[in-house]
Parts: structure tokens; C-alpha cells; sequence
């Protein structure tokens, strides 16, 4: 038996009968895994010139990009990451970077880079030959800016995967576009992406073709369709693919929509993979709150009366335009509560659906005047504009529209309160996110290429909260936590957005569409101009650390600026759930709450305990759990973190099985009141039996 | 016990047991089945697997038991038991029981030929050890006589001692291995299996501690007695099984602390006090069993933590949100 396994697992020797953690074991377990299992297959290199100089030969890193540097500027560069003396804060973060990231020889048995290795090249390949983004790079990632997997794992490699994994595709209501979409589907599931698909504009079940009625198959069979696509196209075996498809809930296929993820769903519509997620406009609501009746209509009747698609109108502003115009069937009259009910118990049961507020996505994008956001993606962080292909028949070009690839990275909130330049940083972040954008080209979806080309859009988000707010002796939920966020995520947003006009105004390019945004009538400002100036609070304060208050002043003098040169980036933040990356730098995940203080994850290769970063003895009582959280306090935070987020953040929400469904929908129900954009899963604790007799007792 | 009539009927309206109710919401939480479990993707690692053959007597030890439970043990004291509620949780346990002894068929099927089948299940008919912990529990369970609580008592402490003590010989193994990312699915199916078997521990314990209750002191000093020495009659036999099937690892050492463990436990569990003294449990072992809630993979299949959703309607009450104004 492994020892470091042992060692790892003796971390919670005592947990269960004194509550006490054993954190020394998990250094002994870090320090003999590298023992054992890392410095014994490290391979040697005499010097730094060698080591470059054989991996290139060998074929493992590409060529190009180190040639755009003198040998000279490499070393120096490697000597600036290595003088940082990075240690891995735990057993976990380790394992994770040694099995997961670190380059290996092609039969796996050599390790040949360590931490500071990758980083190095991911700053190398992604400045492209610019020296000074090269060691801004290296600088900000060795602190606290960390690439999304796919751009950390495949920077650099020779044989390698594509640096953005996550894509929205939007379907058309014709067999062409349903053909082409599939194929697509295929191809990004081959890159390792996970795609979301937009089924709302097809038309339901029994809807007529070519004028004869009751003749069309509707969602579900589509739905099966991509799922087994994606099962087919796995990586290699290494991985399934994953999907998610979308549809608003006044389709007319909703129902089954809803049922398909049932553990109990006939297997002709159960999808056992496939994610789902509801669009549901505000008028959903209105009507359940008055408790009447919603009308499902279909997509194929919208479009020949206003010649527009169901998912390019607002629902919600048409909702009695269509009940009373004779020429719109209605398919079926169904109880909001009762439908409500039923996607509640869909979700303890399988944890899906996911939910997009329709408006409040669109209410405040930023880019309405060029379209309607539609949809989001696997991890509903994603809000983007999207416009719909026509495809053709084989003898004619299509007409590509606009598809979304999503290209992310997170900033550790801890050591950014820490950073000396927090500008830097997040412009430094940018840059890089956009150089990822620029070297992306993912010919075989013409869509996804067109957009990524004119819209340079990206999605920076943040990790670590809850491990910040314990070392700042602040509660998750708190009063304060809420204030912290809104200080730290204005100003993620003020520099980001400042980064985005400088990279414009350098560039002299700004992004497709920019002059019908509020970015360019300044519209966007208006609140942050007219907002009332405060001051953090003495705690808060000293938790934000370096970064900077950004005033009403400041906004004005960026708006000036925005609307003379432009942005480049259509969208800029997006907040994502943050797995693999944030146990690599021993991060809690995104701005969530820990769901346990030492996390027992179970892997591929063995069980790993986890405690969480900065947990000591001392301080357990400020790790309170996701599902101790009060969820309302949770939605708070979140919502305030919303208002500075131009895309999304994925949000879990944390039940137990105490709850009901209408306690459920009652957290839902205020999630969509206070703003809040799109909820990912409902995550579910089962009482333990000792905790069920010891309540029922 | 066997009505001529009136027949009464089980009325859930009116507990009668206090927990009844508890273990039965518990149990169905946790319904699952074995095909849930992608087993087949330990076929590789088992292809190259050195202990193979502990490796399947293990698990055929466990289907010999639960097969013993599902047939004789829950089926005779549910009926015998008085309380009605009680009565429909212990049916319950039955069922899951069975699902229990079809799952380790499961395995088998996934990762063995027809040949090593029979084989495994030859080998647990004449392995003296299995057999002799069998006998012994069995003969425990037929003996259960009408109106007389004490024999319903033993039985009910011989099934505490099968579901808390004489399993974790068993369980062990791929919890050990699967732990180390050896074998992880089959290890799966077993720690479902064992969130199970501690319900039906703890259940049957509590029921068996609220009959005792009702014996005479002497009775209890007398009941007490019959059971250490049956514990410590198990506890050798147990002591050679562990010996008998672990010589190839050199794991016995350690599968032995896990048994006095889960000895104490199931003691425990009836209300009596433990007779081994604490000693070091492999964390590995030990953090396999506290995977309850363990961190939900968003990529996984299924995650194991989703159970039966409690419906409500929305009313407009669900849209007061004045609670919240402080």
C-alpha cells in the first residue's frame, strides 16, 4: 500500500470522534509522494539549455513559440519563477498537478516538468514573443491568476488539445441545421469540449411539416440523438462527453423535457447523461405568483406569423400578443405551480434542470442592441449574444451566424488582495484571455470560428472567497462577506473593462457591433456614475487588502475613455465553478461556500482527503458549510457579485433532504427576484442515520 | 401471533414505534441497485489483479450471508415481531437483502467466467469456517418460537451480529483496495451495501434493546450471558476465516482490528457494553465508510446523493418573503 495514501488518509484519524484534524499528516503525506512517486521519475536535465532544448527535439513542445525568445530571456525567466520557492500547500493540489498537468513522456513513466515548469511555458506561449507579458505572466500566475484547464494543460505541448473546451451552439428549426449541429456536436466533443445546444426554436411534437399536421417528432428524439453523439465521441475513451440543451419552458414540448431526467423516465425519453437546463422569461413567474394557467406554444407558428424565432423574441413582452392573436395555437394549458412542482422534484431527484432567468439575463446585458441572449452553457456561467445559422442545402452556402466559444480563468481572491498591483493584474489576465481568443480558430464549427474572430469575447472570473473571507476572520453570508464582494467584483469589472479599451485603443479594433452597445452610448455607466460613494468598513477594508476602491469618478473618466477608443472584448467576466484548477492552488471552489471542511473526493486513481486551505484547528468554526449556509444569505452574495458580472456565475444551491419542494421553490423564487441570472445544480445532503435518530429523539 | 382474528391493519397514522418511521424514510432514501454501478470498468485493473482469489472468496463469504438474511434471518423475525410498523421496516430490510445478495452476483458476472463462478460458489459449501458461522446463525433464527420474546430476542441479536460484525471480514478488502483506486466500483457497490447494513444494525438493535427492556433482571443477566459467550464463539471462528482466506495478503493483522471494531459496534447497537479494547483502524478502511456525502463529481454518472424529492404545493404563502426583513 501506498504510505503518502495512508499518510493522506490519516488526516481524519481523529475527525469523526474528537472533531480535530490532523494537518501534519497531510505534509507528510505531500512530502513523501514526492519522495516516493515525483522526484524518482523526474527526469534530469544538466542545465536549463538541455532540458529546452531535448523537449523540443523530442517533439513535446512546440517549437514556434520558444523561438520568438533569446535563450537568454528563458533563463531569466525561470530563474524569476523559481525564486518564488513555490511549495504545494497540500497532498491534494500535488497529486492533482503531477497526474493531471505536468508534462509526462509519452508512456507516462518520466515526469518532466514540475509547477513552475508549466507556468513558465503557458506565459511563454501565450505572450506570443511579447518579453514583458511573458514575465507579467509568470509573476501573476505564480501569485494568484490561474488559466482555465484547457489553456493550462495544452499551452505549449506539441500534441495537444485546444485551449478553450466549452462552446453554445443554437439550433434551427430544419433538418439541415439539426444534421449540421450534430456534427458539430461530434467534432467539439472530439476537442474535449462541453457543448450546449439550443433546442427552443424547433418545433414540438405533432406540429405539422409541410403543412400536414401531427407529422413532426419534436425535442426529445433530437435530445437523444445528441446524447448519443456525445457518448460516441469520448476522447479517446479518456472521457465521456458531455452536453447540455436548453428550452424554454413555454414550449410545447417542456413536459417531457422536464421528465426526461427522472431516475424513473421511460427509456424512450430518459436522458442518463445529457444535461438539461429551463429558459424561464419573468411572465412565468407573474403568472405562477397569481397561480393561473401558462399557455405552451409553438416555435413553428411564432415564426410564420412574425417571421421571427421562438428565442428571439421576449417572451415575457409578447405573452398576450400571442394568446390573442387567433394564428398562434395554443398546444396546452398547464397549472405554473403545478409545472414549478414538477421541476422541483426533477431537481432533488436527479439535480437537473439547470434554470436561466430569461430577463433578468437580458434586462441588463450589455449587448442588447445586438441580439437576445439565448441560452447559456454546461456550467451556466456563459451569457452571450448569439444569432442563428441557416443552413442550406449541400448545392448553397450557409449563412453562419454567431456561436459562442468560451475561453475562462480565475483570479485566487486571496493572493489578489495580496498582489502589489492589483491593475496589473487583472489587465495582465485579460491579455492573456484574449491571446487565448486570438490563437483559437476551430475551423470545423464555421459559427463558433466567425464569432470567436469578431467578438474576442472572455470570461474572468474568481475562486477562493470562502478560503479568503476564513483567513480574514469573516463569515460566509456575513454582512461583511456580502460588502467584500461588492468592493473586490467592482473592481474586477472597472479594470477588466479598463484592460479591454486599452487592448482597443492599441489595437485600434474594437470588438463586432461595439457602437449599437451600451458600452458605447455609456449607458452601462450610468449606475456606477451615479452611485452613492461609500467606504468599506474597518474589516473589510483590511480584507481587500491591495485592491483598489474604484469611485463614481473613476467610472466617469473610464467611460470617457470606453466611448472614445472602444472595447475589444464583447464580454469580459464570467464566473466560473472552478474544479481541477482550484485544488491545484488549494482554492475553495468559486465564490461557493465549501461543501465540506475536509472534502473526501474520490478519484480515479485513489481517495484523496482534502482539508480545506488555511483550516487549522482554530479556525474550523468559520468553514460553515454550503449546507449550513443560510441559502438566503447565499443568493445575497451571489446577487451582489451579479451586478458587477457582465456574463454569469454559477451558482449550486445546497439543499437537505429535510427540504420540500415548495421550500425549494420558494429559494428559486427569490434567487429570480433578487436578480440573479442562471442557477446550475441543486445539490442534495443526505442525513447521515446518526443525524436522523439523534433529531427524531 | 398468527391471527385467527380480528385481523388488524398496520396504521401509520398512529405511530406505535418511535422510530419505525425514521428508518423507514432512511431505507427508502437510499433505494439503489447494482446495475447502477459501472463495474465493468474495473475489468481492466482485475485483469492484472494478484489476489484474485481472496479477492472472490470475500465476496463469496458475503453473498452466503446475505443470502442467509434475506431467506431466514429478516424473514423470520419480521414475522414474529409484534409492532406492525416495525413489522413492514424489517420487511423492507428483507428486499433490501436481496438486492444485497444479487448485487455480489453482479460483480461476478462483470469481472468472472461461468468456470470461476462455480467455482466460488463450490468453495463457500465446503469452507469450514463460512459454513460453521452460517450453521450457527441459522439455527439461532429457526429456533424463533411463538410468543416467546426471548427466542425472537436472540435472533434478533444474531442478526445484529451478522449485519454489524460477521460482514466487515468481508467488506474490508475492497474497501482497503478501493481506497487506493484498486478496484473503485466494486468497492462502490460495497459501501452502498453498508450504508444499508448499518440502518438495519442500528434498527434491529434499537428493537431488539426495547424488547429487552421488558425482560426481568434475571432474564437480562441470563440473555447477557448467552450472548457474550455466542459473540466470543463467532469472534474465534472468525478469527480462523480471516486467517483462512486473508494468508496470501498478509492483511490479516489489520482485518482482525477492523472485526473487534465492528464488534464493538454491534454490541453497541444492542445496548451492551464493548468487550475489545480501542485500537489504530486503517484510514484508508475508515474514510471509506464515511463517504456519505463524499464531494459530488458534476461529470459523474450518478451521483449517489440524489434521493426521493418530499412534494408540496406553492401557495401564495410561498411568495411572503417577509421573513427575511429584519
Amino acid at each position: 500500500m501506498k504510505e503518502y495514501l495512508k499518510l493522506n488518509n490519516e488526516v481524519l484519524n481523529k475527525y469523526s470522534s474528537t472533531g480535530t484534524i490532523d494537518l501534519q499528516k497531510d505534509k507528510e503525506a505531500t512530502r513523501k509522494y514526492f519522495l516516493e512517486n515525483v522526484n524518482v521519475r523526474m527526469r534530469y536535465f544538466i542545465d536549463l539549455e538541455e532540458k529546452i532544448s531535448y523537449l523540443m527535439e523530442e517533439g513535446y513542445y512546440e517549437e514556434e513559440f520558444l523561438k520568438m525568445y533569446s535563450m537568454k530571456f528563458i533563463k531569466k525567466l525561470f530563474k524569476y519563477a523559481y525564486d518564488y520557492h513555490f511549495r504545494f500547500p497540500s497532498f491534494m493540489s500535488a497529486s492533482k498537478f503531477y497526474e493531471g498537468y505536468a508534462m509526462k513522456s509519452r508512456d507516462g513513466k518520466e515526469i518532466l516538468e514540475k509547477y513552475e515548469d508549466r507556468i513558465i511555458i503557458i506565459a511563454l506561449y501565450l505572450a506570443q514573443g511579447d518579453e514583458q507579458l511573458a514575465e507579467k505572466a509568470v509573476h501573476h500566475m505564480m501569485e494568484s491568476y490561474q488559466p482555465a484547464t484547457p489553456t493550462a494543460l495544452n499551452s505549449g505541448k506539441k500534441a495537444r488539445g485546444e485551449l478553450v473546451s466549452c462552446f453554445k451552439l443554437a439550433m434551427d428549426d430544419t433538418m439541415n441545421s439539426i444534421a449540421e449541429n450534430i456534427g458539430y456536436c461530434l467534432e467539439l466533443s472530439r476537442l474535449g469540449g462541453g457543448v450546449g445546444t439550443l433546442l427552443t426554436d424547433l418545433r414540438p411534437l405533432g406540429d405539422p411539416i409541410k403543412g400536414i399536421l401531427n407529422r413532426a417528432s419534436g425535442v426529445m428524439p433530437v435530445t437523444k440523438l445528441l446524447e448519443n453523439a456525445f457518448s460516441y465521441s469520448n476522447q479517446l475513451g479518456q472521457r465521456n462527453g458531455s452536453g447540455v440543451v436548453y428550452l424554454n419552458i413555454f414550449h410545447g414540448d417542456i413536459e417531457e423535457f422536464i421528465s426526461s431526467k427522472k431516475p424513473n423516465a421511460d427509456e424512450k425519453i430518459r436522458l442518463a447523461t445529457l444535461s438539461t437546463g429551463v429558459i424561464i422569461p419573468d411572465i412565468f413567474f407573474e403568472l405562477m405568483k397569481k397561480d393561473k394557467d401558462i399557455v405552451l406554444f409553438s416555435p413553428y407558428d411564432i415564426y410564420k406569423e412574425y417571421g421571427k424565432r421562438m428565442s428571439e423574441i421576449s417572451i415575457t413582452e409578447m405573452y398576450y400578443e400571442l394568446l390573442d392573436n387567433p394564428n398562434i395555437r395554443k398546444l396546452k394549458r398547464l397549472n405554473a405551480r403545478k409545472l414549478y412542482t414538477e421541476i422541483k422534484k426533477t431537481q432533488f431527484e436527479s439535480g437537473y434542470p439547470f434554470e436561466i432567468f430569461d430577463d433578468n439575463v437580458n434586462r441588463v446585458h450589455p449587448l442588447k442592441g445586438l441580439g437576445r441572449v439565448k441560452m447559456s452553457n454546461l456550467c451556466t456561467e456563459i451569457l452571450q449574444v448569439q444569432t442563428t445559422s441557416i443552413i442550406t442545402d449541400m448545392d448553397k452556402p450557409n449563412e453562419y451566424g454567431l456561436d459562442v466559444s468560451c475561453n475562462l480563468g480565475s483570479l485566487d481572491i486571496h493572493h489578489a488582495t495580496e498582489t502589489n498591483n492589483f491593475e496589473e493584474l487583472v489587465d495582465t489576465a485579460m491579455r492573456l484571455l484574449t491571446n487565448v481568443s486570438q490563437m483559437t480558430d476551430i475551423v470545423n464549427v464555421p459559427s463558433v470560428a466567425k464569432a470567436n474572430k469578431l467578438m474576442h469575447s472572455v470570461g474572468l472570473g474568481t475562486m477562493n472567497l470562502h478560503g479568503h473571507l476564513v483567513t480574514e476572520n469573516i463569515l460566509y453570508g456575513s454582512d461583511e462577506s456580502i460588502e467584500f464582494v461588492d468592493f473586490f467584483m467592482e473592481a474586477l469589472n472597472y479594470y477588466s473593462l479598463k484592460a479591454s479599451m486599452l487592448i482597443a485603443k492599441e489595437k485600434g479594433e474594437t470588438f463586432y457591433g461595439f457602437d449599437k452597445s451600451e458600452y458605447a452610448n455609456g449607458q452601462y455607466f450610468e449606475h456606477y456614475i451615479h452611485k452613492q460613494e461609500k467606504m468599506p468598513t474597518e474589516k473589510v477594508q483590511k480584507a481587500l487588502g491591495n485592491v483598489p476602491i474604484i469611485t463614481a469618478d473613476m467610472w466617469k473618466k473610464l467611460k470617457k475613455n470606453v466611448m472614445k477608443y472602444g472595447v475589444f472584448n464583447a464580454y469580459r467576466l464570467a464566473v466560473a465553478p472552478t474544479g481541477s484548477i482550484s485544488y491545484i492552488r488549494s482554492c475553495t471552489a468559486s465564490i461557493a461556500p465549501c461543501t465540506e471542511r475536509v472534502e473526501i473526493r474520490d478519484y480515479a486513481d485513489s481517495r484523496t482527503i482534502y482539508p480545506m486551505p488555511y483550516l487549522n484547528n482554530e479556525n474550523q468554526h468559520l468553514y460553515v458549510e454550503a449546507y449550513d449556509v443560510d441559502s438566503y444569505r447565499m443568493i445575497d452574495l451571489y446577487a451582489t457579485a451579479q451586478k458587477h458580472v457582465d456574463q454569469g456565475i454559477s451558482m449550486t444551491l445546497y439543499v437537505t433532504d429535510q427540504w420540500t419542494t415548495e421550500r425549494l421553490a420558494k429559494l428559486y423564487i427569490y434567487a429570480w427576484m433578487r436578480g440573479i441570472k442562471s442557477i446550475y445544480y441543486v445539490r442534495q445532503r443526505l442525513q447521515t442515520l446518526e443525524e436522523c435518530v439523534s433529531c427524531s429523539i | 401471533m398468527f391471527n385467527i382474528g380480528p385481523f388488524e391493519a398496520v396504521n401509520w397514522n398512529k405511530p406505535t414505534s418511535d422510530l419505525a418511521k425514521t428508518f423507514w424514510d432512511q431505507q427508502w432514501k437510499q433505494m439503489w441497485f447494482p446495475e447502477e454501478i459501472a463495474v465493468s470498468k474495473d475489468l481492466k485493473q482485475w485483469k492484472d489483479f494478484e489476489f484474485r482469489d481472496t479477492y472472490t472468496k470475500v465476496f463469496g463469504g458475503l453473498t452466503l450471508l446475505d443470502t442467509l438474511q434475506t431467506n431466514i434471518g429478516m424473514n423470520e423475525i419480521a414475522r414474529y415481531h409484534e409492532d406492525l410498523q416495525e413489522k413492514a421496516v424489517l420487511t423492507v430490510f428483507d428486499a433490501f437483502e436481496a438486492i444485497h445478495a444479487k448485487s455480489y452476483s453482479y460483480i461476478f458476472t462483470t469481472l468472472c467466467n461461468n468456470d470461476e463462478i462455480d467455482e466460488i460458489f463450490a468453495w463457500v459449501k465446503k469452507n469450514e469456517f463460512l459454513q460453521y458461522k452460517a450453521k450457527k446463525i441459522a439455527d439461532i433464527y429457526s429456533s424463533i418460537q411463538e410468543n416467546d420474546p426471548e427466542s425472537l430476542w436472540k435472533a434478533m441479536f444474531a442478526s445484529v451480529m451478522l449485519e454489524s460484525f460477521l460482514f466487515y471480514s468481508g467488506f474490508f478488502y475492497p474497501l482497503y483496495l478501493g481506497g487506493q483506486g484498486i478496484l473503485r466500483n466494486s468497492a462502490e457497490v460495497i459501501s452502498l451495501i453498508l450504508r444499508d447494513e448499518s440502518i438495519h444494525g442500528v434498527a434491529t438493535g434499537y428493537f431488539a434493546q426495547n424488547l429487552f427492556k421488558k425482560f426481568s433482571k434475571e432474564k437480562q443477566d441470563e440473555l447477557k450471558v448467552w450472548g457474550y459467550e455466542l459473540l466470543l464463539d463467532l469472534y474465534e471462528n472468525e478469527m480462523k476465516y480471516t486467517d483462512d482466506i486473508y494468508a496470501e495478503t498478509g492483511l490479516s493483522p489489520e482485518v482482525k482490528a477492523y472485526v473487534r471494531y465492528n464488534g464493538n459496534k454491534a454490541l453497541m447497537n444492542l445496548g451492551l457494553d464493548t468487550m475489545f479494547p480501542e485500537e489504530e483502524i486503517n484510514p484508508i478502511v475508515m474514510n471509506g465508510i464515511r463517504n456519505e456525502g463524499s464531494t459530488y463529481d458534476f461529470f459523474s454518472q450518478k451521483g449517489s446523493t440524489y434521493a426521493i424529492a418530499k412534494v408540496e404545493p406553492i401557495s401564495d404563502e410561498t411568495f411572503n418573503f417577509d421573513f427575511l426583513k429584519k
